[in-house]
């Protein structure tokens, strides 16, 4: 259900579409339909999937950095 | 009523305030890529600290509260120099400039490494220290937003009204600070252990 979700022409964003709502996600939440077409990409494609781990890496090292001596 | 409430506020000592000196210098180094200029903004921020000691309420740590005064200052200075110094590179509002990590369908050329554990890679000293790298390294501009951003904590609105640059611009940096973080980072393997030969 999900994959043909994600195919669908209304729903479907490129990976290089995903990465910028990837980004954006990391500021501020993302609205309804903007989350729903990143969450069915996410869904289907293991390099965003990848990429979204990654700036969570990003973020949570410079939080620990911050946090160090 | 009796002045205890007044008597039983501590006073600060200029020792307690300058003990947090080293870490202040940390991240106005990380923020302003100037080691003077990061030496003068922390002294001013611990003695405008000293000076209004009395307004500290205590309901944060002495060490948050410094961090705001000194946070306060880099804004005012960034302020002033972004206006004298023109941008880096010609505002790129759609992130264009990544086109060359996709194909032409938009997939990405070279696969992302996959972070098993965001959280644990996090601690690791060796990966804090190519964080670090690849921050020092990104556009002075772009990565002056991104450390006010995920190390002074400024949220987008934020960072508009403190520098005084449209959302639009404060996005497309971000997206590319983010974007460069991670291909500095796929040098490295994104922290993964280098391989011997």
């Amino acid at each position: 259900m999900r994959l043909l979700l994600a195919r669908h022409k209304m729903l479907r964003i490129t990976c290089q579409h995903a990465s910028r709502l990837l980004s954006q996600q990391e500021d501020a939440p993302l609205p309804f339909g903007k989350r729903v077409r990143l969450r069915l990409h996410l869904a289907v494609c293991d390099a965003c999937s990848n990429v979204a781990r990654q700036f969570a890496a990003i973020r949570l090292a410079l939080q620990d950095w911050r946090e160090r001596d | 009523m009796t002045h205890e409430g007044i008597a039983a506020k501590p006073s600060i000592e200029f020792q307690a305030l300058a003990e947090h000196r080293t870490y202040l210098l940390k991240i106005a180094r990380l923020e302003l890529r100037d080691q003077h200029l990061a030496e003068d903004c922390v002294s001013d921020a611990i003695t405008q600290a000293y000076e209004k000691r009395a307004s500290f309420r205590g309901d944060s740590s002495l060490r948050t509260w410094l961090t705001t005064i000194l946070k306060n200052r880099i804004v005012d200075l960034l302020r002033k120099q972004w206006r004298e110094e023109p941008l880096d590179a010609p505002a790129d509002e759609e992130g264009h400039e990544f086109d060359r990590l996709f194909d032409a369908k938009g997939h990405y050329l070279d696969r992302p490494s996959n972070v098993d554990d965001p959280a644990q890679l996090a601690q690791q000293d060796a990966f804090l220290a190519a964080v670090q790298r690849c921050v020092e390294k990104l556009p002075k501009r772009t990565g002056q937003l991104f450390v006010m951003r995920e190390v002074l904590g400024s949220d987008t609105a934020e960072l508009c009204k403190e520098l005084q640059i449209t959302s639009s611009n404060v996005w497309v940096q971000l997206y590319r600070a983010r974007m460069m973080l991670r291909t500095c980072l796929e040098q490295t393997g994104f922290g993964r252990a280098p391989t011997a030969g």
